[in-house]
């Protein structure tokens, strides 16, 4: 898939675990393991505002466009 | 959530009784059907009057068509029990259930087109009077039957919109 999640790179910028955010977003660690792994089908945007909130970072950040 | 698990239980158990009965039904009408042949002298007994095998022949397509009426159940009572298992096992929306819907609304349609046989019978024989197969239109079953074919539409709607969420975060 040509949209690439780097939520890995950003959480280590801000140094933090994948449990720790998702008990702040209140998403479940399965479900944020999808996303990160780039399983996710779709993101909603209020998990995406979540994420953004908490590690205070922009949408663009997490989720980058790469062409095939 | 204790009430919900309760009617799911209920329903289970409700299709397996009557699934049950079904068979009960069938294994009653195989018997009829077999001892109108082999045990003719007591029914000659039991139905007094000079139509007897006009009254034995009727019996008889009664029976046949109480067959054909138990297969229809059969086909409903199987589908419905495969739905209730998916509810109780919390994974309703699946494709599955959208075909036994449909096989539902066909056996539905099947069991009200039994009355086309059902008038045939009460016709052909007059001697069977009041015992003879209450072969009334019944609006109600129509109904049943285009509302199962709605509700299969809507089912597969629903299983698509449920793929679509699948994998949202």
């Amino acid at each position: 898939m040509p949209i690439i999640v780097t939520l890995d790179a950003v959480l280590e910028r801000k140094g933090m675990t994948l449990t720790q955010l998702s008990e702040a977003i209140d998403l479940t660690l399965a479900n944020l393991s999808i996303l990160k792994t780039g399983k996710a089908k779709a993101v909603r945007f209020s998990t995406l505002e979540a994420i953004c909130h908490v590690l205070d970072c922009q949408p663009g950040e997490i989720l980058a466009f790469e062409r095939d | 959530m204790i009430n919900r698990d309760n009617l799911v239980r209920s329903s289970a158990l409700a299709v397996r009784v009557a699934a049950i009965a079904n068979g009960a039904f069938v294994c009653a009408l195989l018997l009829g059907l077999a001892a109108s042949w082999l045990m003719a002298d007591r029914l000659a007994a039991l139905l007094p009057g000079d139509d007897l095998a006009e009254k034995v022949a009727g019996l008889r397509w009664m029976m046949a068509l109480g067959l054909a009426m138990a297969g229809g159940a059969f086909v409903v009572l199987r589908a419905l029990g495969g739905m209730v298992a998916t509810v109780a096992a919390g994974d309703p929306f699946i494709a599955a259930n959208t075909d036994r819907l449909h096989r539902i609304g066909w056996a539905l349609l099947f069991l009200q087109l039994l009355d086309i046989p059902g008038y045939a019978i009460r016709w052909s024989f007059p001697a069977l009077g009041s015992a003879g197969p209450d072969a009334g239109l019944s609006p109600g079953g129509w109904i049943a039957v285009l509302m199962v074919f709605v509700l299969a539409r809507i089912f597969a709607a629903g299983t698509a919109m449920r793929d679509d969420l699948e994998g949202v975060v």
